[in-house]
């Protein structure tokens, strides 16, 4: 796998303040500030010498006390990946803005992260639960969740909070 | 005064042709599609959370019931992941099994394709040709590790059975019968005329569109772009195999079936090469029986029959993976949905939903 | 006089009914009702038949054995379909039309039965032999479509009603050219008498005369018995059964067995209509001949249905008024001209 070169880096670090570069892990990330990171995407996809046009893949991660979220940037013309992490340091009110304005096929996967994971997306259009019920009142994906047990009353399923934690 | 209304129609999650348990909610004026949404959830059962307590290994069997057509394109894209993460070494004789197992699955899941394009139209008796030959690489399956669908063979670090004598052989016999099967369905139905006319021309999804939607695998190879990734992001050893990348032109349904049609054939032609060079050697690489990656995380993808599957590991440096998440095509591709259908006939959203081909275990993971 | 081995075999009764009833009317009479008891043998009995036949040939177009297990060689499979139907529950959705949603499946049998009495199985074997024959049967099936409109309204289902809309609209489109097409045969044999019509073609098949409206025929045939490729009623893809989605157990057999029904009615026009009737060789009596085609008819409509993929509605529409129905006019016209040049020679 090829990932970004030491000029191209170079370049994008003078641009963007926030963003460090770690490629002591498995696959070298770039870690960009809340504040720049759509700025950061945008230029990526829309500079020629980078051209990552394609959001391989796209996730959150709850590291208990802060979320990532992960983009995985691919370029078809260089074939060369890129990840960008973003963290999200507010645990209990996680938000950050959507990238469908620059992927529109991130869509569902937003949608998705939202159902599972609980991050709010500000200018999504149509942020709703994806997968979960409707009236589902928590995340499944975080790591201090607890199922919901469905019971049903008066003819209609409700989710309630487990009353105790065995 | 006469005035007409839209009303809305509930197609599924119980209905002959959605393919599982995909419920679609259509706009319909008379019978013109004015919009359709995809609504999912029906099958999801959690994998990437029971994946977080569970090990690797135990991890494997649970990626053949996402697309449970396509289980060993599925476990690849698994175990390519983990063995990125671990930095395992697949010996050679493993990765030419794993190239003509995925092959053969990618025909078997094809053969499925057609079959339920064909009864969606209308068409039984083509979709019991179709399953017919699937059955014989289903029994090829059955030989190489005793599973049909679901089956759990490619293991992280190889394959967890050496491929027998009998297999190959009975492979390449499977092989020489590709190019009759493939006349035989042509006979039997690409020239039919109520089927060209179904087809050609319906539910256009452009490349722009496709591209637009992060669209891949056939359906984005249909609207013209060459996204192939065992041929641009080459994994396994597929850079040794000499294969063609059939694209289409329109991006109607006509080439989404095209597309899958020519596939099966360039999939003959990669597991004739791989008969032909399989080398001998271990089938598995020396792999720890508790197997603890190193902290970090990756992401691995492989072109699985319906697009682009990724799995994406973050490992905390035990046993269990800390957090996984499958970026799975089929779900991606749904989101095309309501562009290809829109100002469309009912009928021509069934087609649309065949030739999308999404596959509701994957779409729900 | 006639000579049907039916008609002999009838008149043969009659004579030895007579000096026990006594009176001709009483005759009369008797004879109507079991003439009346053997057609409703045959409808349901053909329908019963043609269950299993149309399972057993469907399995044969698609490499597969088919029912083999109930009964030998799986003949009893559609008896032990039919117990099964009747033991089941009859489930009555919400929010139905009553009335309507119960009558619809009585009356889907009507037509489909009625039609029979207008055909003349042998020499001299026809039940009514009215003077505008081929009107009433035409007039008679065109009727079938309002037990699946109201099935489709009754059952307080969207797909129902699509179905039932799709009925109407396809049954438009296609009694028209069909109505055109028999015109040919109409206007070769003068007259609308079914009897006359098999007549007339003792030395040449119609369809010989009238290729052309035997082909319109046979496509509109099929629409109208909603038979695939022209299914788009059912539908089963796309609108899961159309108007009878909401039935169950008996009232969906009831469908099933006119949809049957219908299959052999159609092929029993094709053979009076276009192929001689009862006529054939000598060495077997007119009724085996009548036997023979009709059968004949039903595999190939059945090879036909197994074989295509479902139409779309708007194509099978535009075929059906822009296609069929100019084919049919000009049909007329040809025939007209043939007539005018043979009588002149």
């Amino acid at each position: 796998m090829n990932y970004l070169s030491k000029e191209q880096l170079q370049k994008i670090k003078s641009q963007f303040a926030t963003v460090e570069y770690d490629d002591s892990q498995a696959e070298p990330a770039l870690y960009v500030a809340r504040s720049e990171f759509l700025d950061l995407l945008k230029s990526l996809k829309e500079k020629v010498s980078l051209s990552f046009d394609r959001l391989a893949n796209y996730t959150a991660v709850d590291y208990k006390d802060y979320f990532e979220i992960v983009y995985n940037l691919f370029s078809r013309r260089y074939n060369r990946w890129v990840t960008v992490k973003v963290k999200l340091e507010d645990h209990d009110n996680p938000e950050i803005e959507s990238v469908t304005g620059i992927w529109e096929g991130a869509n569902f996967e937003e949608r998705e992260t939202y159902d599972l994971m609980g991050i709010r997306f500000l200018n999504h259009p149509n942020l709703t639960r994806i997968l979960m019920p409707d009236d589902y009142d928590a995340f499944p994906l975080r790591k201090d969740f607890v199922p919901l047990e469905p019971k049903i009353e008066g003819g209609e399923l409700v989710w309630h909070k487990p009353s105790t934690i065995s | 005064m006469a005035q007409t209304e839209h009303y809305i129609l509930n197609m599924g999650p119980q209905h002959p042709s959605t393919h599982g348990v995909l419920r679609v909610k259509v706009e319909l004026d008379g019978e013109r599609i004015v919009h359709c949404t995809p609504v999912m959830g029906y099958l999801h059962r959690g994998i990437e959370k029971l994946m977080e307590s569970r090990t690797y290994t135990q991890c494997v069997p649970f990626t053949d019931r996402l697309d449970y057509v396509s289980s060993m394109n599925n476990n690849w894209a698994f175990c390519g992941a983990v063995e990125k993460l671990a930095g395992i070494e697949v010996p050679e004789r493993a990765e030419y099994i794993r190239v003509i197992c995925a092959e053969l699955n990618r025909i078997a899941s094809h053969q499925v394709f057609i079959g339920s394009l064909l009864i969606d139209l209308g068409a039984a008796t083509g979709m019991i040709y179709a399953f017919r030959d699937r059955e014989k690489v289903l029994d090829l399956f059955n030989i190489i590790c005793g599973a049909r669908m679901t089956c759990h063979y490619i293991r992280i670090g190889g394959v967890i059975k050496d491929a027998q004598d009998e297999f190959l052989k009975e492979t390449q016999k499977f092989v020489d019968y590709v190019p009759q099967m493939l006349q035989e369905y042509d006979n039997l139905f690409t020239g039919n005329e109520i089927f060209m006319e179904r087809l050609k021309g319906t539910s256009i999804i452009t490349k722009e569109d496709a591209l637009r939607f992060n669209m891949s695998g056939p359906n984005i190879r249909a609207s013209g772009h060459e996204y192939d990734i065992r041929k641009i992001d080459s994994y396994g050893v597929y850079d040794r195999f000499d294969f063609q990348v059939p694209t289409g032109t329109k991006g109607d349904n006509w080439d989404r079936y095209r597309i899958r049609f020519e596939e099966i054939r360039e999939s003959a032609r990669i597991i004739q090469q791989a008969l032909d060079s399989i080398p001998a050697g271990p089938y598995m690489a020396k792999v720890p029986k508790v197997l603890k990656p190193a902290k970090g995380d990756v992401y691995h993808r492989v072109e699985n029959t319906r697009g682009e599957l990724g799995f994406y590991i973050v490992s905390d440096g035990t046993t269990k993976p800390y957090r996984v998440h499958i970026h799975r095509p089929s779900f991606i591709n749904l989101q095309a949905l309501d562009t290809m259908c829109k100002g469309l006939l009912l009928a021509d959203a069934v087609a649309a939903y065949a030739t999308v081909d999404p596959l509701m275990g994957e779409v729900d993971c | 006089m006639h000579n049907g081995i039916l008609y002999l075999v009838t008149q043969d009764i009659r004579e030895a009914l007579l000096p026990i009833a006594g009176s001709e009317i009483i005759v009369n009479l008797t004879i109507m009702a079991l003439g009346i008891a053997l057609m409703f043998g045959l409808v349901t009995g053909s329908a019963l038949i043609f269950t299993l036949l149309e399972r057993k040939v469907c399995a044969f177009i698609q490499v597969r054995i088919g029912p083999n297990r109930v009964g030998p060689g799986g003949t009893l499979q559609s008896l032990a379909d039919m117990l099964k139907l009747m033991s089941k529950e009859d489930i009555v959705p919400q929010g139905i039309d009553m009335w309507l949603w119960v009558l619809s499946p009585a009356l889907i049998f009507v037509p489909s039965a009625l039609i029979y009495a207008m055909f003349p199985f042998d020499d001299g074997v026809i039940f009514a032999d009215v003077n505008i024959g081929l009107f009433l049967i035409l007039a008679i099936t065109s009727q079938s479509v309002l037990p699946f409109l109201m099935g489709g309204y009754a059952s307080n289902s969207k797909y129902a009603m699509i179905g039932g809309m799709r009925t109407v609209a396809q049954m438009l489109a296609y009694e028209v050219p069909m109505v055109f097409a028999l015109m040919g045969v109409v206007m070769l044999t003068g007259s609308l008498k079914m009897s006359a019509i098999v007549e007339a073609q003792t030395d040449v098949w119609f369809v010989v005369l009238q290729p052309l409206a035997f082909l319109i025929f046979m496509v509109a045939a099929l629409v109208e018995s909603n038979r695939p490729p022209f299914n788009i009623v059912e539908g089963e893809s796309e609108i899961i059964a159309g108007p009878f989605t909401e039935y169950t157990g008996m009232r969906w057999a009831l469908f099933f067995l006119a949809e049957f029904a219908n299959l052999l009615s159609i092929s029993i026009m094709t053979t009076t209509l276009f192929l001689g009737g009862w006529h054939g060789p000598e060495f077997l009596p007119g009724m085996v001949w009548f036997a023979i085609k009709v059968m004949i008819m039903v595999l190939v409509y059945q090879w036909i249905g197994w074989t295509f993929p479902r139409l779309r509605i708007d194509h099978m529409l535009t075929f059906g008024w822009k296609v069929l129905l100019p084919i049919a006019l000009v049909n007329v016209l040809l025939t007209g001209i043939g007539i005018y040049v043979f009588n002149w020679l």
